[in-house]
């Protein structure tokens, strides 16, 4: 373990560079596509002005210059204007308007998972509930959105971007991204077993001799893990977003970033990547931290003493 | 039933508040682009109708041309045909409270002749307008480049307002494009999930009885006939033909002819291989059944005595002026005819038909959008092929491609067969489909495989210095003939297209091509 640093410090780097890297990667697709974004709007053979467009979105000095100039704007929090997604909106304001609702979205749906998750840690519910919980994972996010879908378009259509439309929209969303793709039976079950496995370690045995909880002892060593496996739950939750928005039309973030796809808007695609990549980047390091706060904690555990050790032998 | 009875308590809630009910309404998609001279599909184009106004259109309860912004009894042709003197009615406001003046004629069409303004639609204007200067506050003088016999017809664009652009340069990406001043029945914005409309009174031209209105992207279509069933949303603008007969018995639902004069084709590479050659493209015409084509990709029945969809022989709807009634359409697969035509181009059949000691391969590529309307007709007309004896590799397309690419003539080395569909107002112009191309003049903007024919393109000029109606109907009949013997397209059919509207809504016209251009007349009422 003399070497425990080198994995929250493998973390910080990748969290460090994949905002660079997002951007760069979409700069380097726009280039290998035929043609350029310009030509959707104005193709050359049956329009004039093309050039003009082209240098307004920084496409006429190559993907360097292009990548440059956009970085350089996101520092300063200027993503330009969407292309066509909402044409000449800045992109900054698509994104002020959709995150809060994705945020929403991915709260509510961490809440069963949350749940699942304490229930897990506790043993709970009973191995005989497992078949369910089998049942419910193999329960795919586009079916269960689908249905979500259907039931809020036919009862809320006309009245589904506000008031009670909304809130039933955006419970129904978290409820299929909470449940489907194993994401709630994976968290009470992955939990279980977890803390059963840690349950049955020696120094746990010893504690409880000792008159402590298991709880307060395999905690401190499940900490890492533990947060590791709800930052990928949450990044799963943040791909479930894109196609719980875009079916049950929740007007998000994930929405936000298909739209941009589908339309050839790389204004809107390259901010909304690299917003996800940020997001990402940041539980990247939220888990650096808590695994070195986790080793450090460990280090500076008591050793046991000479008498310790004999009266336990 | 339920819902029904909720809509109706809305309704009369809203009649005793004194407030409007929002028409909400489903169509294909939700609009690219609020800023007309970037339209690129009918969706642009029906939301533009209701937030500007066109400078001539067509009124669709008569056909004749009118202004809503011109007094057309004060307009004078002058420079011996080549100039309109417009002269603005008075009292119209855009939607900011600011006056309508000549400037904003004189602004709009500079725009479009200003060749950094990076817009398909202003390039076409480029060809017919040479300049407009203002004479007075309301009087415009617009100039075209030659002496057209129906010189209205070619100032059918949307008006700009000139104060919301610091330059005629008009670029697409601006905050005028979802957030828009027009002079149109109604103001508004679009949304991520919706475009809004709200009623613009404050003017002396428009007057709707409509306060607001929503355009939403349209869902599955069973989720749309559902909602449209309880009562959650008051229209749809396209019904997909299999789902006609089960909204035709619903009392709550009126079903409404939508014309767009659109009609199908299979357009085909006059330059690849075998299709050079004319006996070959006419025996692929004999070798489809397009009766069968039709039941089983648009869900066609023959008791149906209302069937949306007729044969045509020739690029023009049946019931347009322009279409060669002499021409009979192909209906049936004739093999016997398509294998003599295919031996006299020198082809031999041994189980497939051969072309210079190869299988004939054909590339067939269709605009996915289509697949909505007539579902498997890309699989059904590849079926059909293989079965009289070539192979074929079926693509869809998606809009942007077929946008950018296939009606661009880009596609040329991709594909030999391209199936797609042409939607026309009134004026059935079909010149950029089949003259030769020329991008310095102008000509063949719209020419799918760059097709090239000096007799189709003689006629075609014969079209467009015609100066009488009849002169150019006589010109677009002989080229329908012309096109349907040389057949760079296999002609399909019309398709009509349906719209849906609760019955709550009354006084429904829905114009041809631009939908909402009597938008005026439309009301909500209490009573079905």
């Amino acid at each position: 373990m003399k070497y425990w640093w080198i994995q929250p410090s493998a973390r910080a780097l990748v969290a460090v560079a994949l905002p660079l890297l997002v951007p760069a990667l979409i700069t380097a697709l726009i280039w290998s596509l035929p043609g350029n974004p310009a030509e959707i709007i104005c193709p050359p053979s049956i329009c004039t002005g093309g050039e003009e467009l082209a240098a307004r979105w920084h496409l006429d000095q190559g993907p360097w210059a292009f990548y440059g100039h956009w970085m350089s704007s996101a520092l300063q929090l200027d993503f330009g204007d969407s292309w066509r997604v909402l044409t000449g909106r800045p992109v900054i304001e698509l994104m002020a308007q959709t995150i809060p609702n994705t945020l929403i979205l991915i709260g509510f749906a961490l809440i069963p998972i949350t749940v699942g998750s304490v229930l897990g840690a506790f043993q709970q519910p009973s191995k005989r509930w497992d078949s369910v919980l089998v049942f419910l994972s193999v329960l795919p996010v586009v079916v269960l959105a689908l249905l979500a879908a259907a039931i809020v378009e036919l009862n809320f259509a006309g009245s589904g971007d506000d008031g009670l439309g909304y809130w039933v929209r955006m419970m129904a969303a978290a409820l299929t991204l909470g449940i489907a793709d194993g994401a709630l039976s994976g968290s009470i079950l992955g939990n279980r077993s977890m803390f059963e496995q840690e349950n049955q370690q020696r120094y746990v045995g010893i504690s409880i001799l000792r008159g402590e909880s298991n709880f307060s002892n395999t905690l401190p060593n499940l900490a890492g893990a533990l947060v590791g496996q709800y930052r990928s739950r949450i990044v799963q939750l943040l791909s479930g977003a894109v196609i719980v928005e875009v079916i049950v039309r929740v007007d998000g973030f994930g929405a936000l970033l298909w739209r941009g796809t589908l339309m050839q808007d790389f204004g809107v695609v390259l901010a909304a990547a690299t917003v996800f990549a940020c997001l990402s980047s940041g539980l990247l390091f939220f888990q650096a931290l808590v695994e070195v706060l986790q080793n450090l904690h460990q280090r500076r555990a008591p050793k046991l003493t000479l008498e310790s050790t004999e009266v336990v032998r | 039933m339920k819902k029904s009875w909720m809509l109706g308590g809305l309704l009369l809630t809203s009649a005793v508040l004194g407030t409007a009910v929002e028409v909400q309404f489903y169509d294909e998609s939700l609009p690219i682009t609020l800023n007309p001279l970037f339209a690129t599909t009918m969706v642009d184009n029906r939301a533009h109708e209701l937030y500007f106004d066109r400078l001539y259109y067509n009124n669709p309860t008569d056909n004749s041309l009118t202004s809503r912004l011109i007094d057309e009894s004060q307009t004078k042709i002058e420079d011996a045909g080549k100039s309109l003197r417009l002269t603005i009615k008075d009292g119209i406001n855009w939607h900011n409270g600011k006056k309508f003046t000549a400037n904003d004629i004189c602004f709009t069409i500079d725009a479009m002749l200003n060749v950094r303004t990076p817009s398909p639609i202003a390039h076409y204007y480029r060809e017919h307008l040479a300049s407009c200067t203002v004479e007075k506050s309301n009087v415009a003088k617009v100039t075209f480049k030659r002496v057209y016999h129906n010189p209205r017809e070619r100032l059918k664009f949307f008006v700009l307002p000139k104060s919301e652009f610091s330059s005629t340069a008009v670029q697409p990406d601006t905050e005028f494009a979802n957030q828009p001043v027009g002079t149109g029945p109604m103001k508004g914005r679009m949304g991520t999930l919706a475009a809004r409309f709200e009623a613009h009174t404050k003017t002396s031209h428009h007057s709707p009885k409509i306060g607001a209105m929503k355009m939403s992207q349209a869902q599955d279509p069973a989720v749309q006939i559902s909602t449209l069933r309880n009562g959650a949303m008051h229209g749809i603008v396209s019904v997909p033909p299999i789902y006609r007969p089960e909204l035709q018995t619903e009392s709550e639902v009126q079903l409404r002819s939508y014309d767009l004069r659109s009609w199908w084709f299979i357009a085909l590479n006059t330059t690849s291989g075998p299709l050079a050659s004319k006996e070959v493209r006419q025996a692929l015409n004999y070798s489809l059944d397009r009766s069968e084509l039709r039941e089983k990709s648009i869900g066609f029945d023959k008791n149906d005595k209302e069937s949306p969809c007729e044969f045509i022989s020739g690029p023009f709807v049946q019931s347009s002026a322009y279409y060669n009634h002499e021409v009979p359409p192909v209906e049936f697969t004739d093999k016997r005819k398509a294998e003599a035509l295919l031996n006299a181009a020198g082809l031999e059949k041994n189980g497939l038909w051969f072309h210079e000691g190869k299988p004939v391969a054909l590339r067939i590529g269709m605009d996915a959008k289509l697949g909505k309307e007539a579902t498997d007709l890309l699989t059904q007309i590849a079926n059909q092929l293989s079965e009289a004896g070539f192979t074929t590799r079926i693509s869809k397309i998606s809009s942007d491609d077929w946008n950018r690419k296939a009606i661009t003539g880009q596609l040329t080395k991709e594909y030999d067969m391209l199936i797609g569909k042409w939607s026309f107002g009134i004026n059935e112009d079909v010149n950029d489909l089949f003259q030769t191309r020329s991008e310095t003049k102008f000509q063949g903007r719209h020419n799918i495989f760059n097709y090239s024919n000096p007799e189709v393109d003689s006629t075609l000029v014969e079209y467009e210095k015609a100066r009488t109606t009849d002169g150019a109907k006589n010109a677009y009949h002989k080229l329908h003939s012309q096109l349907a013997d040389d057949l760079p397209y296999l002609f399909l059919w019309k398709l009509d297209t349906k719209s849906a509207w609760r019955a709550e809504v009354k006084d429904i016209t829905i114009s041809p091509y631009y939908y909402f251009t009597d938008i005026n007349r439309w009301y909500v009422s209490k009573s079905k």
